[in-house]
């Protein structure tokens, strides 16, 4: 900790001095946000994943504060400043609810998310570290597959704050992560409150309410992702104005631009980096291979491709579609929430069978 | 071997894209930067968000 800490204020200062102040601090957020997920053992697919094996509810239960944190600070911050700071809206259609689903069965069979791939990568493990790459490739191709989407189904953005007004969309909010937090309490078995979740729940909503404060809108993952590819695509002779999604100004800047002035790119780095500081000393006392046949990997990077595609189309992981997407007010993080639970249930039985076939062929 | 190998992968291949990034690409420009924060100064969102749909009917 003694050479971490003046290693993180050099960098950040270093990345203030050649890119701004703003983009210091977003990578400072992303350092902070992958240091608390990791530090505290806290995500998105675990807690669905012992949910539904398990009925323990305590991690979703933290989910839902911090979602519900977030959202009470940030919509009234983004009415208050429109055009300034923006929300995850997104529209709500029939691919988007379909990879929503893709998403959350896949992220059931790498264990890991949207952030969680990051933040497992970051403390070294394999099967993350296996899926990351083929992430970051999905979330091009899905960028590229976007128009196709579009013009199939019919796509509605829905903003709960523009059809109800601020207060009532947060009051509606707040009345939908209750309810399904009472249907998470009811098929909980034991307590539903865990200080160590609740703790990182409150860190993980302060956290997110500065990142709108700071970059202007919500906290997102895959964009970065798929950005980076979008980049090395490029550099290998791809023309970004073949592609509808890559031609819109707001896409095309971000890609003539440096990772380094890109917010979902800072916060993913930082994500990364945050959970290597937090991993760092333990890690010298685990294995680096998991138990398990290596043909497990092939199928974590395939499983990593499908989160990047479906992440695309569903207009952001868990992290971009359900947590910033409810947060803003949108109705596409509650058609995410509902549709990438249905997903991680069937898998979570398909992950543990192939677990299980995968560590019997290792021993 | 540990998961420190893992942690060194994951950071030596961060730390490979943003150099290519820097090398290739066009370097951040400290002089055209936003303010500090959007909340309160005249440069909001970049709008490169995950939520982001071109295209979609508003």
């Amino acid at each position: 900790m003694v050479i971490r800490i003046p290693l993180v204020i050099t960098l950040l200062l270093t990345l203030a001095v050649f890119a701004g102040v703003r983009f210091s601090l977003l990578l400072g957020l992303g350092l902070l946000i992958g240091f608390t997920l990791e530090r505290y053992g806290f995500g998105f697919a675990g807690p669905w994943r012992r949910l539904v094996r398990d009925r323990d509810a305590q991690g979703v239960i933290a989910q839902l504060i911090a979602i519900g944190l977030t959202a009470s600070a940030i919509q009234p911050l983004i009415a208050y400043a429109p055009g300034l700071l923006i929300g995850a809206i997104a529209p709500v259609s029939l691919t988007m609810i379909i990879a929503a689903a893709v998403f959350g069965f896949s992220m059931q069979m790498i264990l890991g998310c949207g952030s969680g791939t990051l933040v497992n990568a970051g403390s070294g493990n394999v099967v993350a570290l296996a899926a990351l790459p083929l992430f970051c490739l999905g979330s091009f191709l899905g960028s590229l597959l976007i128009p196709f989407a579009l013009q199939s189904t019919p796509h509605v953005p829905l903003s709960l704050t523009k059809l109800l007004g601020v207060e009532q969309s947060v009051a509606v909010t707040l009345a939908g992560l209750l309810i399904v937090g009472l249907i998470a309490r009811g098929f909980s078995q034991g307590s539903i409150w865990n200080r160590r979740f609740l703790t990182a729940a409150v860190f993980l909503a302060a956290l997110a309410i500065l990142h709108v404060l700071i970059a202007g809108q919500p906290w997102g993952v895959v964009y970065g992702l798929g950005l980076w590819t979008a980049k090395a695509a490029q550099g290998i002779g791809w023309d970004p104005n073949t592609a509808q999604f890559w031609i819109h100004p707001i896409n095309a800047t971000a890609l003539k631009e440096s990772i380094l002035t890109d917010t979902t790119s800072l916060t993913n780095i930082g994500l990364v980096m945050g959970a290597a500081l937090a991993a760092w000393i333990d890690s010298v006392n685990k294995p680096l291979k998991q138990s398990i046949a290596v043909w497990y990997y092939f199928v974590a990077a395939l499983f990593g491709l499908l989160l990047g595609i479906s992440s695309r189309l569903a207009f952001g992981c868990n992290v971009g579609g359900l947590f910033s997407g409810i947060a803003s007010g949108s109705v596409h993080g509650w058609a995410w929430l509902v549709a990438g639970f249905i997903g991680s249930v069937a898998g979570v039985h398909l992950r543990d069978k192939l677990w299980l076939l995968a560590s019997r062929e290792a021993k | 071997m540990t998961r420190r190998i893992g942690i060194i992968t994951a950071l030596t291949a961060i730390i490979l894209i943003i150099v290519l990034d820097w090398s290739l690409g066009t370097p951040p420009d400290p002089y055209r930067a936003p303010d500090p924060m959007a909340f309160g100064s005249t440069s909001g969102a970049s709008g490169a968000i995950c939520s982001f749909a071109p295209g979609a009917e508003k």
